[in-house]
C-alpha cells in the first residue's frame, strides 16, 4: 500500500484520498472551514494550510490528494504563520458575540482561532453588518457570523438537490443568502444549520433555548421512516432540545430530514397521555394502573379480540407481544400497522431519492421478520387492542371497546375507551431493522415520564396479579 | 412566463455554442448580451437566461453580482464607472468622485434624475498606467484629472 508521511508519521492512503483523512488517521488534526466530508471539495478557506516538503508553497490539505512518499508538516512556523493570517483575515468582520450565539461551545470558528489563531486582532476599522434574515420555519440566517465557506450553498445544491442559497456580490461585500430573500424550500434545511462551521445558520427551534455544553447526548435512532438514520438526542434535565445526525456512510451519510430532527416534539407535547386512563362519558378520567389492567384482562377474555401492534414498535416489544398474545389469547388475531398505503416492506420506496422513506414508522422490516401480518383496511373486532410507539398511524377502528397500550395524544384517541401509557422512543432500549435490512438500537435517552411503563412491564403486570397488587 | 429576450439574442447564442466546451460557458457572453439588448439585467431576464443555460436562476444571479460591468439596477445612458483601487486612489481618484458627485448632484451608485448618468466606483480597470482612469459605457476615459472628466461630462451632455 502506498504510503507518506505526516508530522514525521508513516501513514498509508488509498490513492484519492486527501491529506485531511489521511492526516486524522495519524491522529493529526488539521483545521478546516470550507472542507466537509460529504461536499465537494472548493478550497475556498484557507484553513487547512499544511506545508509539503518539494513544494514551493503552502497547500491546502483538502484539495491535496496524498501521494506514494509525500512529506507532510502541520505545524512548521510557516504552517503557523498561513493559519493565523486566515484566521486574521476571517475574523475582520466577525462580530465576536460568542456569549449570545447558539454555535459557541460546538463552533469550528471558535475551536480554530483558539487553535491556530492570534489572541491579539490589528483591525480597528468598522466592521460590515448585515441584517437577520428569516429562510423560513427552520433557519435564520445572521450574516455578521458567516466566513463564506459556502457549505450550505454545496450542501443545497449536491444533497437536497435545490440550488437555494446563493453567493452574491464578491469580496468584502459579499452575501451569503436565499435568491431574493426567499423561504428555504428543502425539507432537510437542519442540515443547514448542522453543516454551518460558524453561528450563521440557527436553527429556529434551537435559537437561545440552552448552551450547548450542557447538553447530554445520547446515540440514538431515528424513528421517522423506515431509512433508520443514526442521531443523537441533546437533552438535560430529563428534557429534549435538539436532535441531530450522526454520522452513518450506509445509511444516511452525515444528513437527516426535518420531519426526523423535529419528530421528537410528540414526546414532550402537553396533550399525551402519561397516566393510565379511562373514558367516563367524553372525558378522560384517572386511574391506577391496576384498575386499567384488569379492565385490559377481563376485556380481552372476549371471544372476539384483535389485537394490533405498530410497526413503531422495538423488535424486544414486538415478540413480547406476540409471545402473550399466542399462549394466552389462542383465538385472537394479532395484525400490525403502521403507514396507511404502506402495509408491506415492498410498498415501501424511497420517497424522495434524499433519505426519506414512505413508511413513516421505524421497523416495519422488524415485524415483517417476525411473521406479523399487516391489517388491511379497518380493524373490525368486538375488543381492539392497540400497542403503539408513538408514531405508527392509528387505522379506522369498529369495536365495542378500544384498548391503547403505548405512547398517544389527547386528540388521536377520542374513540377509544382506556389507555395505558406506554414509553416513547426517546424512552427506551430496543432494536428495529430499517428497509435495509440493518438491525439498529434505540438508546434511552429520557426517563420515563409520570406513571408511563414500557410495554414488557405491562405484559409481565398483564399476567401475574401478585406483582400487579404490589407494584401498583 | 413570457420571453424577455428577442430571436436576436437566442440567434447571437446560437453562434457561439459551439465556441465552447458546453453550455455553462455561455453564461458570461449571455449575460453581455442581455445587458446590450436590455440596458441591465432584471430577475426576468436572469431567469431566462438560466433556463436557457439549463442551470438554477440563483446560479446566474451568482455569476452576475459577481462581476460590476453587469448591472442588477437600471442605469442613466451614460455610466461612468471610476477606478478608485490602489494605482487611481494614488493619482487623486478620490478627488475625481467627489468632483463628479458634485458636478452631476448624485452620490457614488445613483443615478440623476433626467436619466443621463450614472455614476458608479470600479474595482480596478487594469489601466494603472494611465491611472486615474474610469470608463464611460464601454469606453476608458484615461489619464484624468478634473478639467479632462469636466470636459467629458460637457461634451456627453452637449451631445443629446
Ligand atoms: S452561512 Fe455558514 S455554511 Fe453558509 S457560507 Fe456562511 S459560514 Fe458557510
Ligand atoms: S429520513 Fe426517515 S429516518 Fe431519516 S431523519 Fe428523516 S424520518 Fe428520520
Ligand atoms: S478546508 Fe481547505 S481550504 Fe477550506
Amino acid at each position: 500500500m502506498a504510503k507518506c508521511t505526516i508530522d514525521g508519521k508513516e501513514v498509508e492512503f488509498t490513492p484519492g484520498e486527501n491529506l485531511i483523512k489521511v492526516a486524522k488517521r495519524a491522529g493529526v488534526d488539521i483545521p478546516v472551514f470550507c472542507y466537509h466530508p460529504g461536499l465537494t471539495v472548493v478550497a475556498q478557506c484557507r484553513m487547512c494550510y499544511v506545508e509539503v516538503e518539494k513544494m514551493p508553497k503552502l497547500q491546502t490539505a483538502c484539495s491535496t490528494n496524498a501521494a506514494e512518499g509525500m512529506v507532510v508538516k502541520t505545524t512548521s512556523e510557516a504552517v503557523k504563520k498561513g493559519r493565523e493570517g486566515t484566521m486574521e483575515f476571517l475574523l475582520l468582520n466577525h462580530p465576536l458575540d460568542c456569549p449570545i450565539c447558539d454555535k459557541a461551545g460546538e463552533c469550528d470558528l471558535q475551536d480554530n482561532s483558539f487553535g491556530s489563531g492570534s489572541a491579539y486582532m490589528r483591525h480597528s476599522e468598522e466592521r460590515r453588518t448585515y441584517v437577520d434574515v428569516d429562510m423560513g420555519d427552520v433557519i435564520q440566517k445572521n450574516m455578521n457570523r458567516c466566513i463564506h465557506c459556502t457549505r450550505c450553498i454545496r450542501f443545497g445544491d449536491e444533497i437536497a438537490g435545490i440550488h437555494e442559497m446563493v453567493a452574491i456580490k464578491r469580496g468584502n461585500n459579499i452575501d451569503i443568502t436565499t435568491i431574493d430573500g426567499k423561504q428555504l424550500q428543502t425539507e432537510y434545511a437542519g442540515n443547514y444549520s448542522d453543516i454551518c462551521p460558524t453561528g450563521s445558520l440557527t436553527l429556529k427551534d434551537f435559537r437561545f433555548k440552552k448552551r450547548a455544553w450542557m447538553l447530554k447526548k445520547t446515540d440514538t435512532v431515528c424513528e421517522g421512516c423506515s431509512k433508520g438514520c443514526n442521531m443523537e438526542i441533546q437533552h438535560e434535565g430529563n428534557a429534549i432540545y435538539r436532535c441531530v445526525p450522526r454520522e452513518n456512510l450506509e445509511i444516511n451519510k452525515y444528513w437527516m430530514c426535518d420531519e426526523g430532527r423535529f419528530n421528537y416534539h410528540y414526546t414532550q407535547d402537553p396533550a399525551r397521555i402519561l397516566n393510565p386512563v379511562q373514558k367516563v362519558g367524553a372525558a378522560w378520567s384517572k386511574i391506577t394502573w391496576d384498575q386499567g389492567l384488569s379492565a385490559l384482562k377481563s376485556e380481552t377474555n372476549a371471544v372476539n379480540t384483535l389485537f394490533l401492534l405498530g410497526t413503531d414498535l422495538t423488535l424486544e416489544e414486538m415478540s413480547a407481544i406476540r409471545e402473550t398474545v399466542t399462549r394466552n389469547h389462542k383465538n385472537a388475531k394479532l395484525l400490525s400497522f403502521g403507514t396507511h398505503g404502506v402495509e408491506t416492506s415492498a410498498q415501501d420506496k424511497s420517497q424522495d431519492q434524499i433519505l426519506k422513506m414512505k413508511s413513516k414508522t421505524s421497523n416495519l422490516m422488524g415485524a415483517e421478520k417476525l411473521g406479523i401480518e399487516a391489517l388491511q383496511g379497518k380493524a373490525k373486532a368486538d375488543v381492539v387492542v392497540v400497542f403503539r410507539g408513538g408514531r405508527a398511524q392509528l387505522p379506522a377502528i369498529e369495536s365495542k371497546k378500544t384498548i391503547g397500550v403505548g405512547v398517544f395524544l389527547e386528540k388521536e384517541v377520542t374513540s377509544f375507551d382506556v389507555i395505558l401509557p406506554g414509553l416513547a422512543f426517546t424512552e427506551k432500549d430496543g432494536t428495529v431493522i430499517n428497509h435495509q435490512g440493518k438491525e439498529q438500537r434505540l438508546k434511552r435517552a429520557v426517563l420515563p415520564r409520570e406513571k408511563c411503563k414500557a410495554i414488557p412491564e405491562v405484559l409481565m403486570l398483564l399476567l401475574n396479579q401478585k406483582t400487579r397488587e404490589v407494584l401498583a | 412566463m413570457e420571453k424577455q429576450l428577442s430571436n436576436k439574442f437566442y440567434e447571437a447564442m446560437k453562434k457561439l455554442e459551439p465556441r465552447y466546451p458546453n453550455k455553462k460557458a455561455l453564461i458570461l457572453p449571455a449575460l453581455h448580451e442581455a445587458q446590450k439588448e436590455w440596458g441591465w439585467l432584471p430577475k426576468e431576464v436572469l431567469a431566462e437566461i438560466g433556463e436557457y443555460i439549463g442551470v438554477h436562476a440563483a446560479q446566474i444571479r451568482e455569476v452576475a453580482s459577481f462581476y460590476t460591468m453587469y448591472n442588477l439596477n437600471p442605469v442613466g445612458k451614460n455610466h461612468l464607472r471610476i477606478c478608485t483601487n490602489v494605482a487611481c486612489c494614488l493619482r487623486g481618484a478620490d478627488d475625481l468622485m467627489s468632483y463628479a458627485e458634485r458636478k452631476l448632484g448624485i452620490k457614488c451608485g445613483e443615478t440623476t434624475s433626467d436619466g443621463m448618468f450614472t455614476l458608479s466606483e470600479e474595482e480596478c480597470l487594469g489601466a494603472c498606467t494611465t491611472a486615474p482612469a474610469m470608463m464611460a459605457n464601454d469606453d476608458y476615459v484615461e489619464n484624468l484629472d478634473i478639467n479632462s472628466l469636466n470636459a467629458y461630462i460637457e461634451k456627453v451632455k452637449n451631445e443629446r
